[in-house]
């Protein structure tokens, strides 16, 4: 039995699943000053008819980080960073305590300068003096060779309570991100495991002996051991919650459309034979760029709740604010719920406040108020097809490396669109309409995102880098570095990346025997000095991808 | 955050599935360093700087520029066709106003291909900086052009593509003939009979440093951009003017090649040669597209740059200076340059071509015509060691009724002769491309 908890933005949604179907869903209001109050009362509901000893697995999806940093109430992080030539990083300052040091690594992971041991000194004094108690080490090109990085590590040693490595986030490139993630995966990480330590106590109070995982925003689970060492993970998993419960409630298997449309937005996911997209480079928050893997979605300020205006000659506009809840929802602004009511396509709330809101605007404005519910209606929903195919289009024009890719690659083609939240189905006739795509609204949608959460299992991303030159082969997130030898092959750095990558999971979690690692692609280029290879260098990129847990495959199909 | 003053599309397109061999220069290991050490500086999150894939030039984007022989799909191959659409896809959006500048960060090079192609020429097939001005040309109409061809190598492809085209101005500093591939490139070579002055060859010698380089740039290029006004400024970019080059004698840096881009200011660069692919390229290219974006570069240098080391000799800075003011003077006096023919006559030159990259050979009787209102009719006779005799024939954009009638004229001739293989018409004034 899985047990899946999301805490969203207005509710926490929690759903007990076994392998018969949905056995007990619960929803309660989301107390941001005390998510963990909202965590015990979520559960005591659910659970209260259940034999608590079959949970094998609690997934919990949680808005705590992503509050803390959007709303800035996080911990002073001391940055310790060296950049080696480029770009100046004190364009990618975070915080008030960031210190640059000289010292650099080159892009094969040579280290040309050492690390300045009288400024990494001082700063160490500084950020001492200024309190802080989390560290953040990050070097240039650290993911090639982390050896500045653990030498800063060792220097700060027992003055922070947590110190977060760059090349331990992910063995992408991007120093700017790696700064970035870095930062906030400390600034977040003693209010994360605090919570996630307490969110364990209550289980376990409640008489759940199940391992606890954290919902990334890449649409799969962490264990809560490494999630205590990397809270940034946790960021924005809520849109990820939503389509993995898509994935799970239907069988999603073609290219396909997911919107959520909400109050106040619509999320726009896209499948490719029915894996969710992944976000290239990481998600961005706070407008800072990450490493953190993410399902890519879309949010466009179109929902039930997104005001209704009208401009000089007639043209009416929607959203993308809202001016709290709809005329049907007792609120005081005409908004799109009011024109759906108005036209009869749904019947929410207040249907007669609707009707009076919707007839005195387009009486304003010398319009018919058929006219204005109409034209609003399809204002919403032209804006939502223009933002899918532009999103499709996006993916579709993505860069790629190579003439096979280029000329062969496949090209994402929507064939099903799958709308959830409050007004899907008012919107699902106009968008089949306007997308001229069968439009699917799967029930149970009001739990969907606790149901994703329940299902997820646990992902993985690596990236294997061996350089025979060199002699080395380096994982810089999971922290495997070995020599190799001359003749080190793609085949066996594709091996490789699996075992390590399997090896590393089956440490921190049991619960999933059926894991998976597939290689998203690998290369091996002929290094060449003068006429001569000197060696190969090789890229493998690895991956257990998002997805429902293969026990509990079949459960919820097709109740879409 | 930072944030580009000038928005700048990048085209990387690095083709890690080609290679001309295993061990040739041109490699699929050529841009990897690029983009790693491009990802790791962020360049892509940059505000403002947008990274887009390449589209496939069409064989018609080709047959609007060269002669080929057999045909197009003989002589180049995809990799070919994608590194010049690459180059359009940059032109487009400069064009189209989707960004301010654009650099098509792609490969193979082009700049070695000439008007009439059988095969490679110093890695080249297709000259992707032409198939791009006349793709302009063809869609957004005609532009006075000029390009700057900042390739350590001669670009004797471009040189013989413009050869006879008054509105664009190719200008190329390159390591003097005497000294490198492909030998030709001397100040003496200004162009055909109605595009007198607008091909600029500026030799430098070897161990020219950034000093060299930056002077020639302001003293000589500028004011000759400044005379010539063109519509937009192309760099080809090549990149094998670094001190560490492997098949090069010059010292230019990475900071070098920013301040000059910077200085320049092209709307469109292209990537040329460049060999020293960990060394140079990844420093080189993240300083040019830094400055081109209009974001400081001042950090930005390679890890073995000595600035002592790379100072230049003053006899150098002497010599310099002399093919400097040389090649202002043959440019300011072609001004009053006076046809030794009359409107009518034809201007012929016979020129051997080898193609070092396929090792092939090839002679050409080029004949111009010369004209007061067109850029004249082009007739050009080749025979090579792959090809039998061929005729080509181009009437250039904005062609007088006359050139076009003799260019239909020698076509009709050709035929009637029967001594050719290939006949190919290029005609641009009417959009008509004919092979027989
Ligand atoms: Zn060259
Ligand atoms: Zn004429």
């Amino acid at each position: 039995m899985l047990l899946g908890l999301d805490v969203g933005g207005t509710h926490t949604d929690v759903v007990i699943i076994d392998k018969t179907g949905i056995v007990a869903t619960d929803k309660v209001k989301t107390n941001h000053n005390d998510l963990l109050e909202t965590v015990n009362r979520g559960i005591e509901n659910a659970v209260k008819n259940v034999n608590r000893d079959d949970i094998e697995r609690v997934n919990l999806s949680t808005t705590l980080s992503t509050n803390a940093i959007v709303e800035g109430k996080t911990e002073n992080v001391a940055v310790l960073v060296s950049a080696g030539p480029g770009v100046d990083p004190a364009n990618y300052r975070l915080g008030e305590y960031y210190y640059s040091i000289t010292g650099s690594i080159d892009h094969r992971g040579t280290e040309i300068l050492p690390l300045n041991t009288k400024e990494t000194d001082s700063a160490l004094k500084a950020a001492k003096k200024a309190g802080c108690k989390v560290y953040a080490a990050i070097t240039k090109f650290s993911t090639r060779n982390p050896a500045q990085e653990n030498r800063l590590c060792e220097k700060i040693g027992s003055a922070a309570d947590f110190i977060t490595p760059g090349h331990m986030l992910s063995g992408r490139l991007s120093f700017p991100r790696r700064v970035a993630t870095a930062y906030y995966n400390s600034a977040v990480w003693r209010q994360f495991n605090a919570f996630a330590e307490s969110v364990e106590k209550s289980i376990n109070g409640f008489g759940i002996k199940a391992n606890l995982n954290i919902l990334k925003a890449d649409g799969g689970t962490m264990p809560l051991a490494v999630s205590k060492g990397l809270p940034v993970e946790s960021i924005l998993s809520g849109p990820a919650a939503s389509v993995m419960g898509i994935i799970a409630l239907c069988q999603v298997t073609r290219d396909s459309v997911l919107l959520d449309i909400g109050g106040t937005t619509t999320d726009i996911a896209i499948f490719a034979s029915g894996a969710p997209i992944i976000e290239p480079d990481g998600i961005s928050l706070n407008s800072a760029a990450t490493l953190v893997r993410a399902l890519r979605t879309k949010s466009i300020g179109i929902g039930g709740d997104s005001v209704l205006r009208v401009r000089d000659g007639g043209v009416v506009s929607v959203g993308p604010d809202r001016l709290g809840p709809s005329l049907a929802d007792g609120g005081a602004a005409v908004a799109l719920t009011d024109a759906f009511n108005f036209m009869k396509i749904d019947s929410h709330g207040d249907v007669n406040a609707s009707a009076a809101g919707i007839a005195g605007l387009a009486k304003n404005n010398g319009m018919k108020p058929n006219d204005l519910a109409k034209k609003a209606i399809d204002c919403a929903v032209g804006a939502i097809c223009d933002a899918v195919r532009r999103l499709v289009d996006e993916i579709n024009m993505k860069p790629v490396y190579t003439i096979h890719e280029l000329l062969e690659g496949k090209k994402v083609a929507p064939e099903q669109v799958y709308v959830m939240g409050g007004p899907a189905k008012a919107f699902s006739k106009r968008l089949a309409d306007a997308l001229r795509l069968p439009v699917n609204v799967p029930q149970n949608y009001a739990v969907a995102n606790a149901i994703g959460a329940a299902l997820a299992r646990t992902t993985m991303y690596i990236e294997l880098l061996a350089d025979t030159e060199k002699g080395r082969m380096i994982i810089p997130d999971i922290g495997v570095s070995r020599d190799i030898p001359a003749g080190y092959s793609l085949e066996e750095a594709e091996a490789d990346a699996k075992k390590y990558l399997l090896g590393h999971m089956k440490k921190t979690d049991v619960a999933d025997r059926h894991i998976h690692a597939e290689i998203l692609d690998s290369a091996s280029f002929n290094m060449v000095q003068g006429y001569d290879t000197t060696g190969r260098n090789i890229r493998v990129r690895c991956q257990v991808k998002p997805g429902v847990l293969h026990e509990y495959n079949d459960v919820l199909r097709n109740l879409c | 955050m930072l944030k580009a003053k000038n928005r700048l599309g990048i085209i990387f397109f690095p083709a890690y599935d080609w290679a001309i061999s295993p061990t040739h220069p041109e490699r699929q290991e050529r841009l990897l360093y690029t983009q790693d050490q491009l990802k790791e500086e962020g360049v892509f999150d940059i505000d403002g700087i947008g990274e887009y894939k390449p589209e496939v030039a069409t064989v018609q984007d080709v047959e609007r520029v060269h002669f080929c022989f057999p045909d197009v799909e003989s002589v180049c191959t995809e990799s070919h066709l994608i590194s010049a659409g690459g180059a359009i896809t940059a032109a487009k959006l400069v064009m189209e106003k989707k960004e301010d500048r654009a650099f098509a960060l792609v490969r193979p090079p082009g700049h070695h291909a000439m008007k009439v192609v059988h095969g490679a020429r110093g890695f080249c097939n297709i000259n992707i900086e032409a198939v791009m001005v006349e793709y302009i040309r063809e869609h957004y109409g005609q532009k006075r052009i000029a390009i700057v061809d900042t390739d350590c190598h001669h670009g004797d492809g471009s040189q013989d593509i413009y050869w006879n085209d008054p509105n664009t101005l190719y200008i190329s500093i390159h390591q003097d003939g005497r000294t490198l591939y492909p030998g030709s490139g001397f100040v003496d070579e200004m162009g055909g009979p109605n595009a007198i002055g607008k091909t600029v060859n500026i030799p430098l010698p070897p161990q020219t440093s950034d000093e060299g380089f930056l002077y020639v740039l302001e003293k000589v290029i500028l004011p000759i951009l400044d005379d010539f006004k063109p519509d937009l400024i192309i760099n080809s970019a090549g990149q094998d003017n670094h001190y560490t080059d492997p098949i090069t004698n010059m010292r230019f840096s990475a900071r070098g090649y920013a301040r000059l881009n910077e200085l320049l200011r092209p709307d469109i660069a292209v990537l040329e040669g460049g060999y020293s692919i960990q060394g140079a390229l990844p420093y080189v290219n993240l300083g040019i597209v830094l400055a081109m974006a209009g974001v400081d570069y001042s950090h930005v240098r390679e890890p073995d740059y000595n600035s002592d080391a790379m100072k230049q000799n003053p006899v150098i800075t002497q010599y310099i200076k002399k093919v400097g003011q040389d090649v202002l003077d043959r440019y300011r006096n072609s001004r009053n340059f006076v046809m030794r023919g009359m409107p009518g006559n034809y201007m012929v030159r016979k020129k051997p071509i080898f193609y070092d990259t396929d090792g092939i050979r090839e002679n050409q009787v080029e004949s111009v015509m010369i004209c007061n209102e067109c850029a004249g009719i082009l007739k050009i006779e080749s025979l090579s060691s792959v090809n039998p005799l061929c005729l080509c024939i181009e009437v250039p954009l904005g062609a007088c009724d006359r050139c076009r009638d003799e260019g239909y004229r020698i076509l009709k001739e050709g035929k009637q002769k029967n001594i050719y293989a290939y006949i190919q018409l290029i005609n641009r004034r009417d959009r008509e491309y004919l092979r027989f």
